[in-house]
């Protein structure tokens, strides 16, 4: 199996563009992704799209993938849309690495977009809960907040969890977006603000939820046989993994976990030959704060029951040992549902070619991803991995071969 | 030989209004004798009112829906003007789906037509194949009302709420039961007094006084007189048609009781006018308190009244009563801004939207679980599913059928939110907007063995911020939300009293 790279990644500035419509957006998106390729990249060389979409302004559209790609002027290629709620374009990285590990496909685009912000309040909830358990849960008048909440709830019966930490997460996210010249919500905030917070489903506030959100991202994932055409500072796809679990949180195991992340964790970590030590920073989904807490559980970082605790230490701040969500976050840096994941990979980019400014995270040679899809039927993690350049150029140089579906 | 009522349920919202409440509003009040009403959540109505009276009843009885074979539902408010409620009401309450079915509406006497309409049909044979669970058919008989006016109305000013249930049997149950020896109906025809016009939900009346009360006394003691009653005095409680409560004592006379008799029994003076169940109301409350004889006098406007004679068969000056089972107690004062919050009069209605549409044939294939908490064993693991559908969630295993079981109706809350403004989806925003903010848990409902299955649910008749981790609850019916017209009903939980009821 060929390994694959991340040779380029961008992602749209993240907030409310009433001016943009998604393939606008797209293209923004995909543009900024081309031009971030170390040594350029021509359109002609993607052989292949993935594009997780949830919807276009709250309706779905049945080719949303393709009318994407077409409209950046990639004719022809074979283009899917991906559709795993909030994990739609985590999905659709692991899907690109896929069609590249297999030799289906050299170089191929995965991206993501969504247009939230052109409709209405009420419509915008509407939307959402199709990404949930619809029958019972969203009927028993929960939203995801209410159901992040009930994990919340059961999380802070159990293991003494507080309020408290969870604000911490959110004015770290907040810390951070405010380095991020692509967040929604580049401000900073204080423990106050957020602990006062006006309450959305208690024990979250406001503060403790992500915004509502347009943009794209698009990352360029390239094959072992092609990457020296791209970059001399590959960064590997070390390790995927992905895993689905009841939509229902009522028909879950535990309320105070989410299985699919650590199961999608394991796998990466496991591919990867790594473990949770082994990373030097991590984007994961923080669509609410206690969510930033259950994945630093989920994906290792602490024991069960003790990342309220690492929120408030300042381990993943950062100037901590493990910063994590450098980007700002979903709570501040924004949550464009289907863009989300690919946005994530962006950052993941930025940090690992040493090009996130003043949120560079010193010396990151190896970071995460973590997306999950509604409230924890999917989740996807990726670990990427700055090689030495050395190592690179120790990798036999392999005349391209690419396997076309369609000739160009 | 006719049925006897076996025993009784009652139940009334646990929200009231005050007189002073709405004297403050208005400047005055017009509802005399009313000192406080009841006042349906946002998401009762007759339907769910019904069911709470019914399994009140039922519980009392110590019968199963099962053993229903004739159910009968009176309301002037039916919560739609056409569709037979009782299918909806007699699966909520697993009523055989062969029992006989009557739905009775357009006048507050709709709930003593509908007592005498069992009393008439029983007592029920079952069929040899088709036995019920207690050995017995027994016919139900169910009167909820939530009647309104316009807010400035004497009408609106009386409107309350609240219903009552009646078991009837040939062998009475256990107890012997209450038999009702005497029937009488009259009519007489005085247009006006009363009246809903079609397509509206509010009641008005003329407002002629001295006519309307004229009509009032005149019809039921018409109907009284028709009994063969040696000595109206001697009934121990006259339940008495109330539209306010002032009007039954003032027919105290033309029926030959002591008003003290009226008040002995009546529930207008804490839930308002409760139409169609306001007598059914009284007499259960008669008949609940061990009243050995009662007069039960219905009126309903156009003029037609209804007159029955009840007897404890038990018997005895010591006897005691029937079987009973009320909830009428009130629960939590509402101001006069949120009484018309309650009712809907000042929100928005629904917002519009799409996503995450459940059809109604979708919602018809949960319904075993909504109305009647069917869960699955899993054959494979004996874990228990809910909804009992698709993969097993224990061992996941895909089974091919999962056993019937049937969830208790109790369970312990496994996590808990209270869903804030902004925070409920469309569909609960009119809720919302009515009753306030809600809670909403995971809860563990129990299964008959021990174990038990984790659902979803809202939380009603509580607090919301005093629900938690913990803490005991048990189901009821309500309204979960209404789209294209269609309200779909199902279990919400609400916390379990320390007795148990």
């Amino acid at each position: 199996m060929r390994d694959a790279y991340l040779v380029g990644a961008a992602q749209t500035d993240f907030g409310s563009f009433p001016d943009e419509s998604y393939r606008s957006l797209f293209r923004t998106a995909f543009e900024a992704a081309r031009d971030s390729v170390p040594a350029g990249m021509d359109s002609d060389d993607v052989d292949e799209a993935v594009v997780g979409t949830l919807g276009v302004g709250g309706r779905q559209l049945g080719l949303s993938g393709p009318a994407a790609t077409e409209h950046v002027g990639l004719h022809g290629i074979p283009t899917t849309r991906v559709e795993n709620a909030c994990a739609a374009s985590g999905y659709a990285v692991r899907q690109a690495v896929q069609a590249v590990r297999s030799g289906m496909a050299d170089v191929v685009l995965a991206g993501g977009v969504e247009i939230m912000t052109d409709m209405s309040g009420d419509a915008t909830k509407y939307w959402l809960g199709v990404s949930g358990e619809t029958e019972w849960e969203r009927l028993s008048g929960t939203t995801f907040a209410g159901v992040y909440a009930q994990m919340a709830d059961a999380h802070m019966a159990e293991y003494g969890t507080t309020t408290e930490q969870m604000s911490h997460v959110a004015v770290k996210n907040h810390r951070n977006g405010a380095k991020n010249p692509h967040a929604q919500l580049g401000f900073e905030c204080s423990l106050e603000d957020a602990e006062n917070a006006q309450t959305v489903a208690d024990p979250l506030t406001l503060y403790h939820c992500c915004p509502t959100t347009d943009g794209a991202a698009v990352a360029l994932i390239a094959s072992e046989d092609v990457v020296d055409e791209y970059t001399d500072d590959p960064i590997r796809v070390a390790g995927v993994g992905a895993a689905s679990d009841a939509v229902g949180l009522f028909q879950r195991d535990s309320y105070t976990g989410i299985e699919a992340s650590q199961r999608a964790a394991e796998t990466a970590y496991r591919r990867a030959g790594v473990t949770p030590d082994d990373i030097d920073f991590a984007e994961v989904h923080d669509c609410f704060s206690i969510a930033e807490i259950l994945a630093y559980e989920d994906l290792g970082f602490c024991e069960p029951g003790e990342g309220g605790e690492l929120a408030e230490s300042g381990t993943t701040a950062l100037d901590g040992d493990l910063p994590v969500n450098t980007s700002g976050g979903l709570k501040s840096k924004g949550h464009p549902i289907g863009a989300t994941g690919a946005g994530q990979v962006a950052e993941a980019f930025k940090q690992l070619s040493g090009d996130a400014g003043n949120r560079q995270v010193e010396d990151a040679t190896r970071g995460l991803t973590h997306n999950v899809g509604g409230s924890g039927g999917a989740a996807v993690v990726h670990v990427f991995e700055r090689e030495a350049r050395s190592a690179s150029n120790s990798r036999a140089a392999k005349p391209r071969e690419k396997e076309r579906e369609v000739a160009k | 030989m006719n049925p006897k009522i076996e025993a009784v349920g009652a139940y009334a919202p646990r929200f009231r209004v005050s007189a002073e409440a709405f004297e403050e509003a208005w400047g005055q009040f017009h509802a005399a004798g009313v000192n406080s009403k009841a006042v349906p959540d946002a998401d009762e109505d007759a339907v769910t009112m019904a069911y709470e009276a019914a399994s009140r009843a039922l519980d009392a009885a110590d019968r199963a829906g099962a053993d229903v074979s004739f159910l009968a539902f009176a309301s002037t408010t039916p919560p739609l003007a056409e569709e037979d409620l009782t299918a909806r009401l007699g699966g909520m309450l697993s009523v055989p789906q062969s029992a006989t079915r009557h739905v009775f509406t357009g006048s507050t006497r709709a709930g003593t037509r509908a007592l005498d309409a069992a009393l008439s049909a029983g007592p029920w044979e079952q069929e040899a194949d088709d036995s019920p669970p207690s050995g017995e058919s027994v016919g139900l008989v169910v009167a909820a009302d939530c009647p309104r006016g316009r807010p400035d109305s004497d009408e609106d000013h009386a409107a309350g709420a609240g219903a009552a249930a009646f078991v009837l049997s040939e062998s009475g149950g256990s107890a012997g039961g209450a038999e009702v020896r005497e029937r009488a109906e009259y009519a007489s025809e005085y247009p006006g007094t009363r009246f809903r016009r079609a397509g509206s939900e509010a009641v008005e009346g003329l407002g002629a006084t001295g006519y309307e009360r004229r009509a009032f006394t005149e019809t039921l003691a018409g109907a009284v007189e028709q009994l063969d009653l040696a000595d109206a005095s001697e009934v121990d409680a006259a339940a008495v048609q109330a539209p306010n409560g002032k009007l039954p004592y003032r027919a105290a006379d033309a029926l030959g009781v002591d008003t003290d008799r009226i008040g002995a029994c009546a529930t207008v003076h804490e839930l308002g006018d409760t139409a169609a169940a306001s007598v059914p109301l009284a007499l259960a409350r008669a008949l609940a308190d061990g009243a050995e004889t009662v007069l039960a006098a219905s009126f309903g406007s156009g003029a037609g009244a209804d007159a029955l004679l009840v007897e404890n068969a038990g018997g005895g000056s010591d006897a005691d009563g029937i079987p009973s089972s009320l909830a009428l107690d009130d629960g939590e004062s509402v101001s006069y801004a949120e009484y018309l919050r309650k009712r809907g009069e000042l929100t928005s209605g629904p917002p519009d939207g799409g996503g995450a549409y459940v059809s109604v044939p979708s919602w018809r294939r949960t319904l075993d679980q909504r109305h009647r908490l069917l869960a699955g064993r899993c054959p494979e693991c004996g874990g228990l599913n809910f909804p009992p559908e698709g993969a097993c969630n224990d061992c996941k295993a895909l089974v091919d059928g999962y056993d019937e079981v049937r969830l208790t109706g109790e369970g312990t809350v496994e996590a808990a939110t209270v869903i804030s403004q902004g925070g409920a989806p469309p569909e609960f925003a009119e809720q919302q907007a009515q009753s306030g903010d809600f809670a909403v848990a995971v809860v563990a409902l129990d299964g008959p063995d021990g174990d038990s299955a984790s659902v979803p649910a809202q939380v009603v008749a509580a607090d919301p911020s005093d629900v938690a981790i913990g803490d005991p609850v048990e189901t009821t019916m309500r309204r979960v939300y209404t789209q294209e017209g269609v309200t779909r009903y199902g279990f919400k939980i609400r916390p379990r009293g320390p007795e148990g009821e």
